[in-house]
């Protein structure tokens, strides 16, 4: 979808405007038009969890304790449903990808020529997207927190909820610029394929799809006194899924949470400075050889 | 017939010579499923330091979870190579007419639809399985007898056949309706079921769940059964498991062969 | 409803397919157009039932070299589709060398070939060779014959270089020609062609008008091919079904069609110069004036007593009477049933 939007060029903001409405539009008919598709799929989703949350019971049931690094049976399970909602906002499928394809297929030429910026292009199409997303997956979504509101803790107060906010904002402006710079490297490299497949690969277990990153607070790295979770803390990669739900569900708070939302802010810049460092050099070598 | 395992093994030999041929291409695959399988093997080492055993008193600690999860990967593996290749293939054949060729031939077209391509990349998955089951049978304190070792092939057949029903409803579905979702999609949804050993399924929703997994789509007896009769002590009760997993494989069988023939008989073919 | 015409009839000694009242009938959920069209599709979908054959008689005997001739959408497609046993009818009889076809026998699929055009059998992956060695398995055919039978197509076709490339790497000219003897190596006894020449160059649709013709010829194969096209069937069939709507509309030989269809002939005047219009539009006749030529349509039974007062006329030069062409006629022929399909739908 986002590689058809040829036509988004705000010649004024209403017209900017009006086209939006109009892309909308026909973003949900095109998702409507999978009609049985599209309502099963969404609940379908949420399946997986189903398993994981009977995992995770039997692996509480054989144990004495009451928690695994801090978190309650009835905690990760509010944590999968959590990150369902947080990956919707960090997660590009094809984004890379397509990226990768336009500069192959030398699509990506038009952008050289024309006024328009790419990234800018980019953004646009993907949160298009997202909003027509969230607009259709609202109701399975609302529907199983309904169901499951037993497994979360209270509502959180305020402060609580305005860094959860800030750092789903974030973690879209992450995930994006991320697959960006990604899908960059094909002005470098045949088969960016591979190297998006590690991505996923790294993130699948870092971001905290798996599990809380909370449980490699255990696990040593061989430098006294740090653990993987530590090491994790830095990366990029929990901003993506793990964080915004540990803050919702009160596992970060103070100090600790400023320093976070830091950190994830610092990423966002330092991937959006990447990407636009790739682009300019990539386009570059793009040019000088003649495409 | 031999006349069918003949023109199995063209088959075969013809998507082994391609992959042959674009072999980065077939290594990177290999790699892919590698990576993912390795991924999880890492979650469940992590769960493990948490608890010495998954679900009080099932029996299922380290080596015997492992053995479950290596059984797994046989049985997949042996279904993402021989079967879903061609099963996926199916969409693209009601879209494009293929199907209409395969129906003119005097070939039974549940055979040709459900065969005619081999994914060699996914038997990675399944050599891999073989290695974590030895390593785990090794370190296990108990020694199944050797009447475990004999049932365990058959009920990785059995697990195969009840999977490949399966894929077989699937592919019927696929041509009644010429496609919506992904295939794949489905399955990995049903099967994800049978991830874990059978015992979690336990409590209120837990119970039911496990009924309907076991004895209306038994995807919990693909694994399971051949798994306990390895990995769990002996006793008399795991024949009734065998019995259900052979029942199981002989229904599957019979009743998706069934399913496809109608879904056959009612194909109505792209339009021209 | 035409039907056919018994004087026009081919006289069937040995019917090798015999169809009856043969219908079939699809439902068609109708698209949503527009957003709000759409959520209501979610709860309701309106359908309506679309006959692609209505009730359908045909007989054809062995040897016979049929053409249905129709537009898109004609039903032509979906006749061949029932009575090669891809789909099974709403109503009606089929019978094809003594089998019913949606029935799927092997016996009888191992008596005919079906070949569609720009849809491919042959399996992609495979060079072209291997393919048929893979149908020399699946149809049991005797080895010595399988090969003598293949060396003979693949030349007739001049196809050999060609079988060991993979075929997905071919032209659509040259997999149709592999297409068609992968077809012909078990033999069949008949043969379902489905629009073969589409997409093809001249050239190509030539060489398989030619190959075809032969090859019926000395296997006395039953040959029955769908097209749009006059070519393909000017070129092979002396039978011709016409079919529009999923109706027959005309079913005979092709020369009587002309006979049947027109009711005119063509009359074209040279004069030494652009005449005066209103001297030739006295005669009532639809004319089209191109500078010193003009084009008149003349009823045939007043071309007798009209020609010769018309040639009266001032400075004519040359005339020449002519048959209105075949594409003509049939175009009219669809053209005229689809007005007649669009009354009766306005009426309803």
């Amino acid at each position: 979808m986002s590689g058809s939007l040829e036509a988004v060029r705000p010649a004024g903001p209403l017209q900017g405007l009006r086209t939006w409405w109009t892309m909308l539009k026909i973003c949900l008919e095109e998702r409507l038009v999978y009609r049985g598709d599209f309502a099963l799929g969404t609940l379908m989703r949420f399946l997986p969890i189903v398993t994981q949350v009977f995992l995770w019971t039997a692996v509480f049931g054989a144990t004495s304790r009451g928690d695994i690094a801090g978190y309650t049976r009835n905690d990760i399970v509010a944590y999968y449903l959590l990150t369902m909602l947080t990956r919707a906002f960090s997660s590009m499928p094809g984004l890379a990808a397509g990226i990768a394809r336009s500069v192959r297929d030398g699509s990506v030429k038009k952008f050289l020529i024309q006024p328009v910026d790419y990234v800018s292009f980019l953004l646009a199409a993907r949160v298009a997207h997202k909003l027509v997303y969230y607009a259709v997956a609202a109701i399975p979504f609302a529907l199983v927190f309904f169901v499951c509101r037993s497994y979360f803790p209270p509502v959180p107060d305020a402060t609580t909820i305005a860094a959860f906010l800030l750092s789903l904002a974030l973690s879209f402006l992450l995930g994006f610029f991320m697959e960006v710079t990604l899908g960059m490297l094909g002005f470098w490299f045949m088969e960016v394929s591979s190297i998006v497949f590690g991505y996923m690969l790294v993130q699948y277990l870092l971001s905290g799809h798996m599990f809380p990153i909370d449980l490699l607070k255990g696990t040593p790295t061989g430098i006294a006194g740090v653990s993987l979770a530590d090491v994790v803390h830095w990366l990029p990669f929990e901003y993506t899924a793990y964080f915004s739900s540990a803050v919702w569900l009160g596992k970060v708070k103070g100090a600790q949470l400023v320093s976070s939302l830091a950190i994830e802010a610092g990423w966002v810049v330092v991937m959006a400075v990447a990407c636009r460092v790739a682009w300019w050099r990539g386009t570059r070598r793009y040019s000088a050889f003649g495409g | 017939m031999a006349r069918y395992f003949a023109i199995f093994l063209t088959f075969a030999r013809a998507c082994l010579v391609r992959d042959m041929t674009f072999r980065a291409n077939f290594i990177l695959e290999c790699l892919t499923s590698l990576g993912w399988m390795s991924m999880n093997l890492a979650f469940y080492l992590l769960v493990f330091t948490f608890t010495s055993e998954i679900g009080k008193g099932t029996g299922w600690s380290k080596e015997p979870f492992f053995a479950f999860v290596a059984t797994g990967l046989i049985i997949n593996s042996v279904v993402q190579a021989f079967f879903m290749p061609s099963a996926e293939e199916l969409t693209e054949m009601v879209r494009t007419g293929g199907l209409d060729a395969v129906l003119v031939q005097p070939l039974d077209a549940q055979f040709l639809l459900s065969m005619h391509r081999v994914d060699f990349s996914a038997l990675a998955n399944g050599a891999v399985g073989v290695g974590l089951l030895a390593w785990a049978m090794a370190r296990m304190d108990h020694a199944p007898p050797a009447l475990a070792w004999l049932l365990y092939p058959l009920l990785l057949l059995c697990g195969v056949a009840i999977l490949y029903g399966l894929v077989i409803m699937l592919a019927a579905a696929t041509i009644l309706m010429g496609r919506n979702q992904s295939l794949y999609d489905f399955w990995f949804y049903i099967t994800n079921f049978s991830r874990y050993p059978a015992e979690i399924y336990s409590g209120p929703w837990g119970g039911p769940l496990r009924m309907i997994c076991t004895f209306v789509i038994p995807i919990l007896l693909v694994v399971n059964v051949p798994a306990r009769v390895i990995a769990q002590p002996f006793t008399g009760e795991l024949w009734i498991g065998v019995a259900c997993a052979v029942i199981a494989a002989a229904v599957a069988l019979v009743v998706s062969r069934l399913v496809f023939q109608r879904a056959l008989a009612r194909y109505r073919s792209a339009s021209s | 409803m035409h039907n056919t015409d018994p004087a026009a009839a081919a006289p069937v000694a040995e019917p090798v397919i015999r169809v009856e009242g043969l219908a079939k009938e699809y439902r068609v959920y109708d698209k949503p157009e527009g957003l709000a069209a759409s959520v209501r599709a979610l709860f309701h979908r309106t359908s309506r039932v679309v006959e692609a054959v209505k009730g359908v008689d045909l007989t054809v005997g062995r040897g016979e070299f049929v053409a249905l001739l129709g537009p898109n959408g004609a039903g032509k497609t979906t006749l061949l589709k029932l009575l090669s046993g891809i789909i099974t009818p709403t109503r009606g009889t089929a019978s094809v060398l003594g089998h019913v076809p949606w029935e799927r026998a092997d016996d009888f699929r191992r008596r005919f070939a079906l070949v569609m055009g720009q849809r491919n059998q042959l399996w992609w992956d495979l060079p072209a060779a291997e393919s048929f060695r893979l149908h020399q398995e699946i149809y049991r055919i005797e080895p010595a014959r399988f090969e003598k039978t293949r060396d003979e197509l693949v030349d007739l076709l001049g196809v050999r270089k060609l079988i060991l490339q993979p075929v997905r790497e071919l032209s659509l000219g040259e997999r149709m020609k592999l297409e068609l003897v992968a077809a012909l190596l078990h033999e069949p006894e008949v043969l379902f062609l489905d629009e073969p020449t589409i997409g093809l160059d001249v050239v190509a649709q030539h060489t398989i008008h030619e190959f075809l013709r032969d090859v019926q010829r000395r296997r006395r194969m039953t040959v029955v091919l769908t097209t749009h096209y006059m070519k393909d069937v000017a070129a092979l069939c002396e039978r011709v079904v016409v079919i529009t709507r999923g109706d027959i509309l005309y079913d005979g030989s092709l020369a009587e069609i002309v006979d049947r269809f027109t009711t005119h002939k063509i009359v074209t005047l040279d004069f030494d110069e652009a005449p005066d219009r209103s001297v030739i539009e006295r005669f009532g006749f639809p004319c089209e004036f191109r500078g010193p030529q003009v084009v008149l349509r003349i009823d045939r039974s007043r071309i007798a007593d009209v020609l010769p007062g018309i040639l009266g006329s001032a400075g004519v030069r040359d005339v020449s009477v002519e048959d209105v062409p075949l594409e003509e006629i049939v175009a009219e022929l669809f053209r005229s049933d689809a007005r007649a399909a669009a009354v009766a739908e306005a009426s309803r």
